[in-house]
């Protein structure tokens, strides 16, 4: 996968972890050859509803028309909000869940042919 | 295609209707053929009132031709219809009524589509730069009509020119958009005005005349009067019928979104509310208009229409009002009229900056309109009118400026925390 667009996702990401002022964030990535995984921790905690908001515009499902001319903002902008939409529109699924004293974002990312059921991710 | 969409494809069309509607109650049908006909062959630079060219019914027959046509795009590639594709569909509707013909439209689609195969993406993904794109259309019209070429050649070189427009938009759109990080809601008037200086250069360097003239109808008919709050009270009324009791929720929804690109109020609310949102929009501005004793003519109404059409992709009232007070502000104290055709335009597309007020407040939106009006008022020289989104392009230049300082203050306040 194209080295700029995985530096698009982890700086959004990144951006959206540290507005809540983390002392820890983890960010782990595995590609494979059609798809990637990209796992960001963090040690904040978040309600239930924070975590179904997260969720919610994660799996907003594909956009074209937004994800290829919007979506290229996505980790450029320094001023503003980090906005979770950006990714929701690029990706093919996202799991977010709560961790011991924190909060776990799985990113899944490829083609239509991509199946993330087939990753096995250690933890 | 998703359930709303089939109500938003029955709005669409009803607002179609409206306009064949006051295009035949105008001029009948054979005057409005005939006039549709002379749109297609009048040069489209700013600022061609087509209510003057082509009469009330030959721009109504065009404005509806051009929906019919963008919905129809919309539809063979699969796209939803939802905010950003109903922004996109009014602002053609609206530009339809002053520059926008399918003649000058057609070929920065075809250049648009052709990027889009040059890199092996579906057309699709390139879909809305391919729409708004559609505000290059006067260089088609200008080398067709105004270059000096006559016959079968002045049509081909404007076909190329068009085609090689719509080539360069998706490039120079990505670039722009980080340029202003979203702030400037028409993007694409930008990236077209930046394209324009290029283009108006090298005609200019041809020795081709590229001044700027206006044509302004400035005794609008009544039902030109009555276009645009009978459209508010169609999108009010449908929205209200779509979210029943779940609408002020959802409106509330919108009023605390910043606006900034993208942001699609159908999908973030509902989409009966961002119909509301419009209406009101679109009222409130038509209100104010008419007391002011503005011209209800084909620039204005495609001002309201744009209006509309983007009050479901970033604008609402709480982040327009700051920009649009900022605009009448400098106008005042600089001694122009509010009726002019400069402010007053600036004053509709000026809500572009929404996103300013949107995000940093009511005082950064004032000002931002107020620098708004003093660039837009010299912008349509540099680029001879070839870009029909000069407000875009001056809200680029804007939002460029406002954007940068924020972020310089922004990151040195952050350090020395």
């Amino acid at each position: 996968m194209k080295k700029d667009y995985i530096l698009h996702l982890i700086s959004e990401i990144s951006n959206y972890i540290l507005e809540s002022s983390p002392k820890r964030m983890v960010i782990s990535l595995h590609q494979e050859y059609d798809g990637l995984h990209l796992a960001v921790l963090d040690d904040h905690e978040r309600s239930d509803e924070d975590i179904e908001e997260i969720s919610k515009t994660l799996n907003t499902g594909a956009r074209p028309e937004l994800s290829e001319y919007y979506g290229s903002m996505g980790g450029t902008d320094l001023v503003g909000a980090a906005r979770l939409n950006l990714i929701g529109w690029q990706i093919k699924r996202a799991d977010v869940s709560r961790i011991d004293k924190g909060t776990k974002i799985d990113l899944w990312i490829g083609s239509d042919r991509f199946d993330s059921s087939k990753f096995n991710i250690p933890d | 295609m998703l359930l709303f969409e089939k109500t938003l494809y029955r709005l669409m069309a009803a607002s179609l209707g409206v306009f064949a509607l006051v295009g035949l109650l105008s001029d009948g049908l054979a005057e409005s053929l005939q006039g549709f006909i002379r749109l297609q062959q009048h040069p489209a630079r700013l600022i061609n009132d087509f209510t003057v060219v082509g009469g009330i019914g030959g721009a109504m027959l065009n404005a509806f031709i051009m929906g019919i046509l963008s919905l129809l795009i919309i539809r063979i590639n699969s796209i939803r219809l939802s905010g950003p594709t109903v922004a996109a569909v009014f602002t053609i509707i609206g530009f339809s009524l002053f520059g926008k013909t399918p003649l000058n439209a057609l070929p920065v689609i075809a250049g648009v589509y052709l990027a889009a195969k040059l890199v092996g993406k579906p057309f699709k993904n390139y879909i809305l730069i391919g729409l708004f794109g559609t505000a290059m259309g006067p260089l088609v019209t200008f080398l067709v009509y105004e270059s000096g070429f006559t016959g079968p050649a002045a049509l081909l070189i404007g076909i190329v020119g068009g085609v090689a427009a719509g080539l360069l938009l998706p490039a120079v759109a990505v670039a722009m958009l980080k340029l202003h990080e979203g702030y400037n809601i028409y993007n694409i008037g930008f990236t077209s005005g930046f394209i324009g200086l290029f283009a108006a250069a090298l005609l200019a360097a041809g020795g081709q005349d590229v001044g700027i003239r206006v044509i302004w109808n400035d005794q609008p008919s009544l039902l030109l009067i009555l276009l645009v709050p009978v459209l508010c009270v169609l999108f009010i009324g449908w929205g209200v019928a779509m979210d029943r009791k779940k609408l002020f929720g959802n409106l509330k929804n919108i009023l605390q979104q910043t606006g900034r690109l993208p942001s699609d109020f159908m999908e973030i609310a509902s989409p009966g509310s961002a119909l509301v949102n419009a209406g009101i929009l679109g009222l409130v501005f038509s209100v104010y208009l008419l007391f002011i004793g503005a011209d209800f003519n084909g620039p204005i109404i495609g001002g309201l229409l744009t209006i509309i059409g983007f009050a479901t992709f970033g604008k609402h009232l709480k982040n327009s009002w700051p920009v649009a007070l900022g605009v009448i502000a400098a106008t005042l104290l600089f001694g122009k009229s509010l009726t002019a055709p400069g402010p007053v335009l600036a004053l509709l597309f000026g809500t572009t900056l929404a996103p300013l007020a949107g995000e940093f407040g009511m005082y950064v939106g004032f000002a931002a309109g107020f620098t708004h009006l003093l660039i837009v008022e010299r912008t349509a020289a540099w680029h001879g009118g070839l870009d029909l989104y000069n407000n875009g392009f001056a809200g680029g230049l804007t939002a460029t400026f406002f954007v940068a300082i924020i972020e310089w203050i922004d990151s040195n306040k952050r350090e020395k925390r």
